[in-house]
């Protein structure tokens, strides 16, 4: 699916532009009827014949605000409209690509991007359509009252709006021209406060504090360069629009003829092209918001537009009914894999995994140990070889029915903003309290349960209780427990924690699934030594299991 | 939480010279501003009367220009200080966590969030609401002091309404808070729905439960469009009365303007002065609320970011506490992880000098634990340490995203020749040299393509490199095959010769070749030489 163009005309932002004219128009119209009524006045006519001046400039003092609210509200009720449509399609979007299409690594980022980027293409309507609309209204408003007084104004007001049509295209160009090196010196700055936040200790144990603080600093300095850059848009807007606004007064002040048009009416005029240009003069933050928002379109655009890597085959065959022994048995022979269709990520591997047997999967980083997994998971095919569920190859099942076996427990489970035990049913809805309570026993966090002052009930999350590195793997342990599947994969799930808490975590890992068909992931010695078997993916060409 | 806390600038001293000059760009702007109205009275007062156009129209035009100047200048300058003043608090927050030790510094994911968004967040506070509030500060105060000067009648008017802005706003905020409060609880945790379903859309597609999300997620959508039109609606109708307030004000003063003409009390070049002069005394208070809304994150940001890197006098910073010692002495030490009651390390007495001394300890006796406190990593709960300067290899070294050679550089500035020479002493020389770029070969965020023995091998052949005298070496065979582990045996005992080697290990090899054997039990540390 496409995002679409990011400036939509729809009816609403047209209504939102249209409000937003008239308050930008009245008050460009305030200060030249107050020109106009103070020339007026001083010629010291009868006071009646002011008064419908006064009536106007009180009027268009209250018609400012007055629109300026319903533009406001209009138009960020038409922004929250299309960003609840979209939020809920963008979603159901992203279900099949989900995992395989959200990059390798840190999905959980790719997945904040994706709402960040959502929120700044929805925004370019307040901030975009909406101002640029409105501006056009009251700049063509301002130029035809002038031209109906004195044509040769008029133009000259033309002239003004046309020159900040061009500062804004130049802006765009600036603005769209540093955007991504901007955000990439960004993303630079993010990631070694990131780093450094996470690995302080680890740095400091070898002494490397200063060269971390290089990389800062290096990082700084990309920033400051391109900060530099793209403020040249903001800052030529700035200058062209009082640079124009100067040429202009002046231009209206030659041109004027107060014997032609009266002195109120000549004050008016000369008045016109300020008013203009402090009223338009916030055109600048429209062109950078317009940047961003072409920028967040374009990522996703590129990840919406991906083919899923796995789907339904048109006629799924139906699951082995009278299935053998307490799972299935899932095999490999001579499977690989790819995550982009090109290269493989895993060479040719033979697995056969026999109900209850435990396999440990080892080698280097980049061997294929997670490839492996999301194969097994049914998030990717195998791209030769065959993949097969009690013989039945798994690309003629349906994927709910091959997956509804598997549980994932990985290295960064996900905990929601609910309660402890809405954590968990969301591995087996309808689970009841005692089934809660027994996975979360099995997975060792029974005791860690008893000291919750709201049990079950407690809320987790964002702005609830927080977990430990340790605790939060625990969680993933229990949902996979709870989830009650016959096979449950396990990539690394000890990844980030420290090594007694990791031998721990592992340790209740395997006794709590000690009755179902398990592979993992691990760095962890230990662990693996009280594992069945060992596929080393490291040791090419892939071999039957070996222990070593 | 406070519009501008000086003490940034006391923390953050690099903030000080852009927050300087956006002032001073800032009030400059506001004389110009001011000058501007002079210029068009008078060139309005010519045209109108027919007087010589050339004088007015090079004072406008001038100021005009300067105005641009110090626009363009004034952008910039918003620009460079958005990002110094994030910078320096980066800086300083960073810093200050690679400087204490663990307890003080917060937890991983907080201290991430602070240092990226939440740091990040003070850019457009720094950029945008500060030069609004200089604007505020300055732009008013001339505007009444020119006005005094030219109409003291008007002046009066401004004088008496103006304060009914922060008044208003005060009033509207009050009634409201308590509404506020409440729709804003609700409101961050409808916003927050998205954000965190969107998180955990790989565990729901794992279970299966993903599709019934969008229906939820739509309703959740709906009404967080209601709350937020409900707080909105609210928010823009107290900003429409106070626009409204500044509006009626300025009104006023050009109807009194405008009586008083036509009775001849006052004349054209002064009235016009004054209804372009008084609305340059409200548009800048009105910016200054508008932005705030916009700058609170980065406030809370600066508020948390001060409290961050000025937290515990009391515990001082400890640095190695005899830099030039050789060895590392403990006395009594004891060690409970923060917000626990078992203690990990209970009276440990041990003293290791030049030599290699081999830490052995059933598992989870707290011998990882150890070498950190003895590294200066964490501080000892009870009694002291003193150490020379410490280079620690961890059970999971630290590898930066990277070439090899920056992974084998960091914290040391060695040649190629000593790499490589590194390299040959941990027995990688072979297998680094068959690489297709060697030494510039890249590792990934956490050393793709090294296995963890690999890695764990690259970690010691960094620790020869180092120049520190004291080496502590957390299970160094872990992931070692029999051959590599001898390797490094012998690697340990001869850097032993020179150094002050301390290995955690349970390899029976290591110690018997160790000159002291320290078996760490929950009791404390018992010694074998």
């Amino acid at each position: 699916m496409s995002a679409g163009p990011v400036v939509r005309p729809t009816r609403a932002t047209v209504l939102g532009g249209l409000l937003g004219g008239a308050a930008t128009s009245a008050g460009i119209a305030l200060t030249a009827t107050s020109g106009w009524l103070i020339v007026r006045a001083s010629e010291r006519p009868v006071i009646l014949t002011l008064l419908a001046a006064i009536v106007a400039v009180r009027a268009f003092g209250m018609a400012r605000p007055f629109f300026r609210y319903l533009e406001r509200v209009v138009s960020h009720d038409a922004a929250l409209a299309d960003l609840a449509d979209r939020r809920s399609s963008v979603y159901a979007a992203l279900v099949p690509l989900t995992p395989a299409r959200l990059g390798r690594r840190s999905r959980s980022q790719v997945l904040t991007g994706v709402v960040d980027d959502l929120t700044d293409v929805v925004e370019a309507q307040v901030r975009v359509t909406v101002p640029v609309l409105s501006s056009a209204v009251a700049g063509v408003l301002a130029a035809g009252l002038a031209a109906w007084f004195a044509p040769a104004v008029g133009l000259v007001v033309t002239g003004l709006l046309l020159v900040l049509a061009l500062g804004c295209v130049l802006a765009w160009r600036v603005e769209s021209r540093s955007r991504d090196e901007l955000l990439a010196a960004r993303a630079e700055t993010a990631r070694i406060g990131d780093l450094v936040a996470r690995q302080a200790g680890e740095l400091r144990a070898i002494g490397a504090q200063d060269v971390a603080l290089g990389w800062l600093e290096e990082a700084h300095d990309a920033l400051r360069r391109a900060v530099r850059r793209q403020s040249r848009g903001r800052a030529g807007v700035a200058a062209l629009v009082l640079l124009g606004t100067a040429a202009a007064t002046v231009a209206a002040a030659w041109l004027v003829d107060p014997a032609a048009v009266g002195a109120p009416v000549a004050a008016l005029l000369v008045l016109v092209p300020v008013a203009v240009g402090e009223a338009l003069a916030p055109l600048v933050d429209t062109m950078r918001a317009l940047a961003r928002a072409q920028g967040s379109s374009a990522r996703l655009d590129a990840l919406l537009d991906q083919r899923p890597a796995v789907h339904d085959p048109e006629h799924p065959a139906a699951a082995a009914v009278d299935r053998p022994g307490d799972g299935p048995r899932v095999r490999l022979e001579g499977a690989s894999a790819s995550w982009t269709g090109g290269a493989d990520q895993l060479a040719p591997t033979d697995l056969d995994l026999v109900p209850g047997r435990h396999v440990a999967v080892v080698g280097p980083n980049g061997s294929g140990k997670s490839t492996l997994l999301a194969v097994l998971a049914r998030t990717l095919d195998v791209s030769r070889g065959r993949h097969t569920v009690d013989g039945t190859d798994v690309r003629d099942r349906t994927l709910a029915g091959v997956r509804a076996d598997v549980a994932v427990v990985d290295d960064e489970p996900h905990v929601f903003a609910t309660t402890l035990a809405e954590n968990l049913r969301l591995a087996r809805p309808g689970a009841d309290d005692d089934a809660v309570r027994a996975a979360l026993g099995l997975a060792g966090l029974g005791g860690w349960l008893e000291g919750l002052p709201d049990g079950l009930g407690t809320r987790l999350g964002t702005g609830g209780r927080g977990l430990s590195g340790g605790e939060r793997t625990r969680l993933g342990v229990a949902r996979a427990v709870l989830a009650d599947r016959p096979v449950v994969l396990l990539d690394e799930p000890a990844a980030h924690l420290d090594h007694p808490t990791a031998t721990a975590v592992l340790d209740d890992v395997l006794d709590a699934t000690r009755d179902r068909s398990v592979v993992l992931v691990s760095h962890r010695a230990e662990a693996i030594d009280r594992l069945d078997a060992v596929l080393d993916l490291g040791d090419r060409p892939a071999s039957p299991l070996t222990k070593e | 939480m406070r519009p501008f806390d000086p003490r940034v600038l006391a923390v953050a001293p690099a903030a000080r010279r852009p927050v300087a000059v956006l002032a001073a760009v800032g009030v400059a702007q506001g004389a110009a501003t001011i000058g501007t109205a002079f210029a068009l009275a008078a060139l309005v007062v010519a045209v109108v009367e027919g007087g010589g156009l050339g004088g007015p129209v090079a004072w406008l035009t001038g100021l005009l220009v300067v105005r641009a100047g110090l626009g363009w200048t004034s952008e910039r300058v918003a620009a460079w200080a958005g990002v110094e003043v994030t910078a320096a608090l980066r800086t300083v927050l960073l810093r200050r966590w690679l400087e204490v030790p663990a307890e003080q510094r917060p937890d991983p994911d907080r201290g991430a969030t602070l240092s990226a968004q939440g740091v990040a967040a003070v850019e457009p506070y720094a950029a945008r609401f500060l030069p609004a509030l200089v604007a505020g500060a300055v732009v008013p105060v001339l505007a009444v002091a020119a006005l005094v000067w030219v109409d003291w009648l008007s002046a009066l008017v401004v004088v008496l309404t103006l304060p009914l802005l922060p008044l208003f706003a005060a009033l509207i905020g009050a009634a409201t808070r308590d509404e506020t409060e409440r729709r804003w609880e609700a409101l961050s945790s409808l916003a927050g729905h998205f954000v965190d379903v969107m998180r955990g859309l790989p565990t729901l597609v794992g279970y299966g439960r993903a599709e019934r999300q969008v229906e939820v997620i739509a309703e959740v959508s709906r009404r967080h469009r209601r709350a937020t039109m409900r707080t909105l609606r609210l928010a823009f109708m107290s900003s429409a009365a106070l626009e409204l307030l500044a509006s009626i004000s300025v009104a006023i003063v050009a109807v009194t303007v405008g009586l008083r003409l036509t009775h001849g009390t006052v004349d054209l070049r002064t009235g016009l002065l004054a209804i372009l002069l008084a609305p340059e005394a409200y548009w800048p208070i009105r910016r200054v609320g508008a932005e705030f809304h916009n700058a609170a994150d980065g406030a809370e940001a600066v508020a948390a970011v001060l409290a961050d890197v000025t937290t515990d006098p009391d515990s001082p910073v400890r640095g190695p506490s005899s830099p030039d010692e050789l060895g590392v002495t403990a006395r009594g030490l004891g060690y409970r992880h923060p917000g626990t009651d078992a203690p990990v390390l209970h009276e440990v007495d041990l003293e290791a000098g030049p030599g290699l001394t081999v830490v052995t300890g059933p598992s989870g006796v707290g011998k990882s634990t150890l070498l950190e406190v003895l590294a200066g990593l964490r501080t000892p709960t009870t009694g002291e340490v003193s150490a020379g300067r410490v280079h620690l290899v961890t059970q999971r070294p630290f590898l930066p995203a990277g070439t090899l050679r920056d992974a084998l550089r960091l914290g040391t500035d060695a040649p190629d020749p000593a790499l490589w020479e590194a390299l040959r002493r941990v027995g990688l020389e072979g297998f680094v040299a068959g690489l297709p770029e060697a030494l510039a070969t890249r590792l990934g965020d956490d050393g793709v393509g090294l296995s963890a023995g690999q890695r764990a091998r690259v970690a010691l052949a960094r620790a020869t490199l180092s120049t520190a005298p004291v080496l502590l070496v957390d299970e160094p065979t872990a992931h070692l095959d029999a051959a590599s582990s001898a390797l490094v045996g012998d690697l340990l005992r001869e850097l032993a010769d020179r150094r002050t080697v301390l290995a955690v290990t349970h390899r029976p090899e290591l110690v018997r070749v160790a000159d002291q054997h320290v078996v760490l039990t929950r009791a404390g540390a018992e010694v074998h030489r």
